[in-house]
């Protein structure tokens, strides 16, 4: 589903089939034909076949990553538990829709200047909070303003750094103004950060009350344990089919997998990938296994012997085996990497860039080149990054032992692992999530002077790239630009990418949804709620 | 009603009635029992439950065998003293040394012993078991049996060491503080209080938190996490021994300390030492296991049992054996322990019965 | 009975110095572990900025002692202070969840406690027989596996296969006492079986230990039944072991049981304190430990009081 034609073509193609002219067998080949999977396209094919959306019951939804200590602060947001729950209870200006282009949500429609420097909003007039009052600019304006300032404590600080000035035109749009002209800025209006709050009269926001203006309002709930959910009847979007929705943290894998088989919850944020096979034999369970641009990277700090050497680096990127790497550690739920950071199924993704493949023969041949024939260097990894993180490291310094390298793995305390080793050991292992654009991941975390230069990586040509192709909005000329930057990426960084995960959820089978499911956050883009429904 | 089951009911009913015969009251009580408790199996089971009690019968048989055997053997090649000990050993106890002898030769000679590296990858991730892999590869395809016999090298020597250290520490100043008193024994008593009152799991965190995580670290927590129980018991046990009349005679001797350490009290506060021992030991397995929970524990690839029940204790759920095992190699080590350590303290009890 | 009771008050005066050590050691602990809370609020997305900004809105650039001592000022007046990162009541975020953890612990020790000991005496009565035998193995094998591990065994077979019993200890306020009971029965069940053996070893042990006296061996000479030696005359002078060793396991079942939380997801006080100890929140890690703390002193207390009232020599002094 790369290029504009084929998403074209699928989207006839899905028409003909709900009007009955096309069968499912002629669908499923063209569909395949044209790019999809196998499985994507069976999905599809039952979504545009038999769905019909039901209201009704409660869903309840097992969520994987919920701390005690969370808060409803928007500028602090870390765990699902929340990000999830913002989706439910707040409403976002645009948001990721379940084909993976870009939707209103609370915005109905925006547009730029030519340079892309001044942007306006328009917000959706229908729209209200759980309060009953109605949305304005207003409120628009102190949510991201939360986020911005210098005593702002909002971990989206960074996001919106370019953004020089916040204007009402009149109650219902919003004029954001930007330093550098910034084609993405709509998509960049998805964030989790950034939900609408109802603004109080000074200025700022009132989220301790956690009122919102999403499809669903909280009846009751504790942190870090569960939030019960009911439909928000003035709610100005599509869907929300439930009338109530059951959010229950289950930090256990085990718990999670039990409630599921049990039928305690109607579907689980994150299947432990080691039982998949095994839970796929129940009838009664539907797995969702969907790409994302989520990516595990094991940076290697340029500026720091022996990784200052790009023939190390890319010896090091030579020596280990992704396939074996999906097959152990994924368990076949993963997109191979390319060492660049953009994945499959985002936007811009050059297709015509060779795999790199194992080779510890070539390997060897660039250290002997170097000088550094049996090497040995240390990875820190902690088992918290990702389900078999430090079993990754281990496989890697297996493989790596047959071009004559010395791997150390080192495990850290999961406890402070973001605070005191990644940006500070010069070789680690990392989980990102997914980003919008490659703009933004490439300005967060390769950009020379990113706070979150990973790698610490300094690459003039990269850099200068990088800030043309910010302001261009000629989209084959961006699509260009982008390739060379992951070429760049590929053959001079310092960061190993062996997979980007995908998110693996499970649901009871009476649970029903379109088919085409976000790849923005597990569960239909963390939209599960507002989109699904139940087979009556 | 097939060959097997006629054949199981005729076996018991003539063994029973042989025992009876001969006026073997406990072996016939014992059989019968089982006979009569087969039919009730029997009916709800069907024959797969009597399969089961027959292949537990014949693993218990065998058990008893190989203790019996290795009772003799250890009686033939010790000394005439040990000889006459060993005679009184329950089969039990000779079970546990058996199982102690085969993990210590384990983790002795482990890289002779087990056919694989502990970090070698061989084969694909939970690979069922053949010829080449005994028990089959773990999730990274590793050969679970060489890391089996690895994991007794590493996990039953950090836990000696740590046990180890956590009594030392534990029993010496019980009984520095028994003999001591006054304010010596008020701080250590205080101390310990502190030490047990933070739960383990959370001291243990913020310790090996604030100090990294090697090895030697881990070895002096874990003792620290324990020696305050070990010494609340030494202080109670040699608290009843100090006030005795030879201690009293002892200390007008002029007798130093250290000689009222090693000579008198030592020696009459072994036994309940000794059982705390076993306890204990299998507690400092678990606290290793539980560590490794939260990422504490000891480094990759090294292969340690309570890391590797962790990593696939969900497939449990879907009825796969893969993390039985290192728990059974747990559960075996601990049984094993405390049937030696029963034996010791029934003889240190002075019980002739 | 004037003895008990100025070793209790004595008891609690020790306790209260126990419990300020224990303060000014967990402060410290805090204090030294490697980030602070604005890092790891703020978690992979902090800025240097940002986490400035946090602190200086937390206090934190405040040097320590100056924060300590702000804390224990509140602390001597029952003000335990909010939360750093929520905000709310620290005694309201504890209370209700304690209040959840004290129910687990009773339920468990309700059950465990009288079976370990009558289990106790029975193979103490029977030694070395093959019940004896079966009750020893069986005990030893459960405690020797990981408890989260005896949770996922006991949900195989009494939940997913059977059914009886939900895999989700999920509470709600509406629900009636017997309701809360079945709920609850799973991780009950757990904490039984890893208190069990270390109750009831100890309860045949101090028996074993007292049948070669010779008050003992005169009761049996007379020709009293081997079961009314046991509890009539060794039992009571065995309490003080066993009371030691069923204090310990109270306490444990208390404080000791994160792991049993995470596995049936109960809303109990370890699964707070570990988050709030990966959240570096002070007053709630604090309070938590302090929490703890006292229960164990306050069981110990009961241990020795109990001890010494069993004790027919200690409650009639010559």
């Amino acid at each position: 589903m790369s290029n504009i034609h084929d998403k074209e073509l699928i989207r006839r193609m899905a028409e003909e089939a709900k009007r009955g002219r096309l069968s499912r067998r002629e669908f499923m080949h063209y569909a395949v034909a044209a790019g999809l999977t196998a499985s994507a396209a069976t999905g599809m094919w039952s979504g545009v076949a038999r769905a019909e959306p039901k209201r009704g019951g409660v869903f309840r939804w097992g969520i994987h990553d919920g701390n005690t200590s969370d808060t409803h602060d928007p500028g602090t947001y870390v765990t699902r538990q929340m990000i999830y729950l913002a989706h439910q209870i707040r409403s976002y200006l645009t948001m990721i829709n379940p084909d993976n282009s870009l939707g209103p949500d609370l915005a109905t429609e925006w547009s730029a200047n030519p340079d892309a420097t001044v942007w306006t909003f328009k917000l959706n007039e229908r729209a209200v909070f759980h309060s009953g009052r109605k949305v304005t600019s207003a409120d628009v304006i102190a949510s991201l303003n939360h986020h911005r300032g210098d005593d702002s404590t909002s971990a989206a600080k960074a996001l919106l750094t370019d953004v020089v000035d916040l204007q009402a035109d009149g109650d219902h749009a919003v004029v954001i103004t930007m330093a550098r002209g910034n084609a993405d800025l709509p998509w960049l209006m998805t964030d989790y950060h950034l939900a609408i709050c109802p603004a109080m009269d000074n200025g700022k926001i009132d989220w301790k009350s956690a009122d919102g203006c999403g499809p669903y309002k909280i009846e009751q709930g504790e942190i870090g344990l569960r939030w019960y959910l009911s439909r928000h009847d003035g709610w100005h979007g599509e869907g929300a089919y439930f009338d109530n929705v059951e959010m229950l943290i289950l930090n256990d894998p085990n718990a999670r997998q039990t409630a599921l088989v049990t039928g305690d919850v109607d579907c689980v944020s994150l299947v432990e990938l080691k039982t998949l096979a095994l839970l796929k034999r129940s009838r009664d369970i539907e797995i969702d296994n969907v790409a994302s641009g989520g990516a595990i990277t094991m940076p290697m700090h340029c500026n720091v012997a022996p990784f200052d050497n790009v023939d190390v680096r890319n010896a090091l990127k030579l020596c280990i085996d992704r396939q074996e790497i999906i097959d152990k550690i994924a368990f076949g739920a993963a997109t191979m990497g390319n060492d660049f950071h953009l994945a499959p199924v985002q936007p811009y993704w050059p297709e015509d860039i060779p795999q790199r493949a194992y080779d510890p023969d070539q390997a060897k041949s660039l250290l002997k080149k170097a000088g550094m024939e049996g090497l040995s260097v240390s990875i820190s990894t902690a088992d918290s990054l990702f389900s078999g993180a430090v079993d990754m490291c281990v496989l890697y310094a297996e493989q790596a032992k047959k071009a004559g390298i010395n791997i150390n793995v080192v495990r850290e305390p999961n406890d402070g692992y973001y605070s005191d080793v990644w940006l500070k050991k010069p070789f680690c292992a990392v989980s990102w999530g997914s980003r919008p654009t490659p703009d933004v991941m490439f300005t967060l975390a390769y950009k020379s002077d990113a706070a979150w230069n990973e790698s610490y990586w300094q690459n003039e040509r990269f850099n200068e790239l990088l800030l043309q192709a910010k302001a261009e909005l000629d989209q084959e000329r961006r699509a260009d630009m982008y390739r060379e930057m992951c070429l760049l990426m590929r053959d001079d960084g310092g960061t190993i990418i062996p997979f980007f995960n995908n998110f693996v959820y499970g649901r009871r089978s009476n649970v029903k949804h379109s088919g085409s499911l976000a790849a923005s956050w597990e569960c239909d883009g963390a939209r599960a709620p507002s989109r699904w429904w139940f087979e009556s | 009603m097939d060959y097997f089951v006629l054949g199981y009911y005729t076996l018991l009913i003539g063994a029973s009635c042989l025992a009876a015969y001969y006026q073997q009251r406990p072996i016939f009580m014992l059989l019968f029992s089982i006979t009569l408790v087969s039919f009730v199996m029997g009916i709800i089971g069907g024959k797969e439950a009597l399969w089961t009690t027959t292949v537990v019968a014949a693993s218990i048989g065998l058990a008893a065998g190989t203790s019996y055997g290795f009772r003799e053997f250890l009686i033939n090649i010790s000394g005439r003293e040990t000889q006459k000990m060993l005679r009184t050993a329950p089969l039990t106890a000779s079970f546990g040394m058996f199982i102690i002898f085969t993990y210590a030769i384990m983790g002795i000679f482990a890289p002779v012993i087990a056919p694989y590296g502990e970090a070698e990858v061989i084969g694909g991730a939970f690979d069922p078991p053949d010829e080449n892999m005994l028990l089959g590869a773990d999730q990274l395809g590793r050969d679970m049996f060489s890391r089996i016999v690895y994991g007794a090298r590493n996990t039953v020597g950090l836990a000696l060491m740590a046990t180890g250290a956590a009594f030392v520490m534990g029993a010496m100043a019980g009984m520095l503080a028994a003999v001591k008193g006054g304010w010596f024994d008020q701080l250590m008593g205080r101390t310990a209080d502190v030490i047990m009152s933070v739960p383990s799991l959370i001291f243990a965190l913020l310790l090996l938190s604030i100090f990294g995580t090697n090895l030697t670290v881990l070895v002096v927590i874990v003792a620290v996490i324990y020696a305050p129980r070990v010494f609340r018991l030494t202080r109670a046990v040699a608290g009843n021994v100090v006030v005795m009349d030879y201690i009293e005679a002892a200390k007008l001797r002029g007798e130093g300390t250290w000689y009222l350490i090693r000579k008198e009290i030592l020696p009459n506060s072994t036994a309940p030492l000794i059982a705390e021992f076993g306890l204990e030991f299998c507690f400092v397995f678990l606290l290793l296991a539980g560590l490794s929970f939260l990422g504490l524990g000891i480094q990759p690839p090294t292969a340690d049992w309570g890391s590797m029940v962790r990593e696939n204790a969900t497939l449990i759920s879907f009825g796969e054996i893969t993390p039985l095992i290192p728990a059974a190699a747990i559960a075996l080590l601990t049984v094993a322990v405390n049937f030696v350590v029963d034996w010791m303290l029934y003889r240190s009890s002075g019980l002739k019965t | 009975m004037k003895d008990v009771l100025i070793i209790v008050l004595k008891r609690l005066g020790l306790g209260l110095i126990t419990l300020f050590v224990i303060s000014i050691l967990i402060f410290g602990a805090v204090e030294l572990l490697p980030g602070d809370i604005a890092e790891a609020v703020l978690g992979q997305g902090a800025t240097e900025e940002n986490v400035a900004a946090m602190r200086k809105q937390l206090g934190l650039d405040r040097p320590a002692p100056v924060r300590y001592l702000d804390w224990l000022s509140g602390a001597v007046v029952g003000d335990f202070g909010n939360s750093l990162v929520s905000g709310s009541n620290v005694s309201e975020v504890i209370a209700p969840r304690f209040a959840n953890t004290l129910f687990l612990a009773a339920y468990a020790a309700v059950i465990a406690v009288p079976l370990a000991i009558i289990l106790g005496v029975i193979v103490a009565l029977l030694r070395n027989s093959v019940f004896d035998r079966v009750a020893n193995v069986l005990t030893l094998t459960s405690i020797s596996s990981p408890e989260f591990f005896l949770g996922y065994i006991l949900i195989l077979y009494l939940s997913v296969k059977t059914g009886y019993f939900p895999a989700i200890a999920k509470l709600s306020s509406d629900m009636s006492l017997l309701e809360v009971l079945h709920r609850t029965f799973l991780p009950a069940l757990t904490m039984v079986l890893v208190v069990m053996a270390h109750m009831m070893r100890m309860t045949r042990a101090a028996i074993i230990n007292l049948l070669a006296s010779p008050y003992i061996e005169m009761a049996r000479l007379k020709g009293t039944p081997a079961w009314k030696v046991i509890v009539k005359h060794a039992l009571p002078n065995a309490w003080a072991p066993i009371i030691n060793v069923v204090a310990l396991n109270l306490a444990y079942l208390i404080t000791g049981v994160v792991l049993v939380e995470v596995v049936f997801v109960y809303p109990g006080i370890g699964q707070l304190l570990v988050d709030a100890v990966t959240k570096r929140d002070f007053p709630v890690v604090q309070a938590c430990c302090l929490v703890f703390a006292a229960t164990f002193i306050l069981l110990n207390l009961a241990a020795d009081v109990g001890s010494i009232l069993t004790n027919p020599r200690l409650r009639h002094p010559k």
